[in-house]
């Protein structure tokens, strides 16, 4: 009995610790409200930012069941696809290889068989065998070959109304530089996102090799036919048998074929994953960058909002009842090593950015010490606890760089429905980021700027 | 009072038949009898609560693998008119690491993973896999070769059957006996002449 009741109290201050609880407002092409974890923090504009107001690069592709690494050019050829990994087609798992020993006539001597080493593809999932698929068909291939066709007779004319263009003094080099400066990186800057009709530059790369008589391929187009073959009598009657037939999904996986019988299935090379970075649009500076090797999961330049930016925790929520005040219980954590001072103020009537918070929120009125984050803390001792007088009324406890601090809160709206709170969180944020100038008096070569973020807040229902 | 001895009897016999390697850390209750060949690692459990457990040959039990004939939920131990129905099991099952078998019949050469969960009303054909995790309560009989995989729906492929575990039961008969004291075997009623353990 009271193991159950301490699952149920587990669960429930695990669910207070879920980061959607807490969202931060970014200010950017639009108003997004999101968890700290999950925004970046450019600190050369100082603002926060989220997957939206960045700009996504691709840095490299890398196979993600032999993290094998794949320059862009590879990987375009290959229609981003492993080489050597396979997935099944039945329930997208990675395929391992076995091996069986098969008697097989000998090939000098067919009446005498030897053993042979037969291998296929298993499935460690759903068991399911390349030896149950069918051999692979050449239905489209015909169709890809005339799509880079056409794909490559529209580069060349672009490139002849190029060089057409140049001024005779501009060097021949500068424009295939450009060129090719464009096709490494495809579809990365604006200027080459695609426009619907513009020439299709994505397959311009898989071109034949110079020299080469390009054939011209011509394909029938497909014709409307006015008679279609009638359902076969027994459709409606025919039992079905679920098995044999396919998924949409795993119809859809293969689009050439689109098999629709389970024995046609055949597996598809593995799909490449990519790393990315980020760049902020304002000030073109990186917040994200990965590392290049796959099996490293480290960060070269890793601009995270949690590791500048005060963070809001719900510690825990009282019973909370329609017009009746009571105190939750909140904390502060403080991720960089020097002293950050908080300041909480609430929401104003009429301001534009509180539209979700339900009740009316009382928040400290005096400013929030928080101690740097020291990561020796836990090692030294005989650290001394810093003294910080904390009105207890205020500042429930204290814990290294967090504190835990009361707001009171008075819901607004009955019935059902999440009661929200939202209120503005004030800090000083020193830039490291930016050049240290000589400062003539040799004071702190940093100043403390001001941050102001809106901070939503979700309590969970009202108390029945 | 007849009744009491006859459970008593019941508790005790458990018939192991000759080849087969049951080690003394398992825990075999009630009526059951293991063929020849079969394995049985040790914190396996076979309980044969409602009635008796037969188990054919060169069926892999591992460990923490629950066999159990139990009362259906609703009938009480006591009550009368409640008839005890045996669990067959055929040859060459494997039933893995930390699974937990029901069912009233299952077929010869299926492979039960770890963790899985087999309902009372299932019956099992031949050369049927049921996945990890995967938890099969319906009342019906699963037809041959079918594997059912994945979290919560049941999805089932028809595929080959699986092989039999050859390999794997010749290196534990050889390899357990140096590290478990085996449970003794029992001349079989058929009367084949028992090995020497």
């Amino acid at each position: 009995m009271s193991q159950r009741w301490v699952e149920l109290r587990r669960r429930e201050m695990a669910s207070l610790l879920q980061p959607e609880r807490v969202l931060y407002l970014v200010h950017g092409e639009k108003k997004i409200r999101s968890p700290l974890s999950q925004l970046y923090f450019c600190r050369y504009c100082s603002e926060l930012r989220s997957l939206e107001c960045v700009s996504h690069e691709v840095d490299s592709h890398y196979c993600p069941s032999c993290l094998e690494n794949m320059p862009s050019a590879e990987a375009k050829l290959k229609k981003n696809r492993c080489a050597n990994c396979f997935d099944c087609p039945c329930c997208m798992h990675t395929l391992s290889t076995r091996a069986t020993n098969i008697p097989a006539p000998l090939p000098d001597d067919p009446t005498k068989t030897a053993m042979k080493k037969a291998y296929y593809l298993a499935c460690g999932f759903c068991r399911w065998t390349s030896r149950d698929g069918a051999l692979w068909g050449k239905a489209i291939n015909k169709l890809i070959e005339y799509y880079q066709q056409l794909a490559q007779r529209e580069k060349l004319e672009r490139d002849r109304k190029k060089l057409a263009r140049r001024r005779p003094f501009m060097p021949l080099a500068f424009s295939q530089h450009t060129i090719h400066v464009v096709e490494k990186y495809g579809l990365g800057t604006r200027l080459q996102r695609t426009r619907p009709g513009a020439p299709i530059t994505s397959l311009a790369g898989l071109s034949l090799k110079e020299g080469e008589d390009q054939k011209e391929i011509n394909i029938e187009p497909a014709q409307a036919l006015d008679e279609v073959e009638p359902l076969p009598e027994d459709c409606y009657t025919r039992p079905i048998n679920l098995p044999e037939g396919t998924t949409l999904r795993q119809r859809l996986l293969q689009p050439d074929f689109q098999p629709a019988g389970a024995s046609q299935l055949h597996p598809k090379h593995k799909h490449l994953l990519i790393k990315r970075s980020l760049r902020c649009r304002k000030c073109e500076h990186n917040l994200s960058k990965p590392e290049f090797n796959p099996t490293s999961i480290k960060f070269k330049i890793q601009l995270v909002a949690v590791s500048y930016i005060p963070e809001v925790r719900i510690m825990s929520i009282p019973n909370l009842r329609f017009q009746k005040e009571s105190q939750v219980l909140l904390t502060l954590t403080n991720p960089v090593e020097n002293i950050t001072h908080v300041t909480l103020v609430a929401c104003e009537e009429g301001d534009p950015e509180d539209i979700n918070s339900t009740a009316k929120v009382m928040v400290p009125i005096k400013e929030l010490v928080l101690a740097g984050k020291d990561a020796a803390a836990e090692y030294d001792e005989l650290a001394e606890p810093q003294d910080f007088q904390d009105d207890p009324d205020v500042v429930a406890f204290r814990k290294s760089n967090k504190i835990g601090f009361f707001i009171k809160v008075v819901p607004q709206r009955e019935g059902l429905g999440d009661v929200t709170v939202s209120f503005k969180i004030r800090h000083d944020f020193r830039n490291l980021a930016a050049p240290i100038r000589p400062s003539e008096e040799g004071d702190a070569s940093t100043e403390a700027i001001w941050l102001t973020h809106h901070v939503e807040l979700n309590l969970g229902p009202l108390a029945p | 009072i007849n009744e009491m001895s006859d459970k008593q009897s019941g508790q005790k016999s458990a018939k192991i038949a000759a080849g087969a390697v049951v080690c003394v850390e398992s825990e075999i209750k009630g009526d059951v009898t293991i063929g020849a060949r079969t394995v049985v690692h040790p914190k396996a459990r076979i309980i044969a609560e409602a009635g008796p457990i037969i188990i054919g040959e060169g069926n892999l039990i591992e460990e923490q693998a629950v066999i159990i004939n139990s009362y259906p939920e609703n009938i009480t131990p006591d009550s009368e008119g409640v008839e005890p129905k045996p669990m067959t099991i055929g040859v060459n099952n494997v039933f893995e690491v930390g699974c937990m078998s029901q069912a009233l019949k299952i077929g010869d050469n299926n492979v039960i993973e770890s963790k899985a969960n087999l309902g009372r009303n299932v019956i099992l054909t031949s050369g049927c896999i049921i996945g990890a995790c995967c938890q099969v309560n319906t009342c019906e009989v699963i037809p041959e070769n079918t594997v059912i995989y994945g979290s919560g729906c049941q999805r089932r492929v028809q595929t080959e059957r699986p092989q039999p575990q050859t390999l794997q039961l010749d290196f534990l008969m050889k390899i357990l006996p140096n590290y478990h004291h085996l449970k003794k075997t029992v001349k079989t009623t058929s009367g084949a002449t028992p090995a020497k353990i």
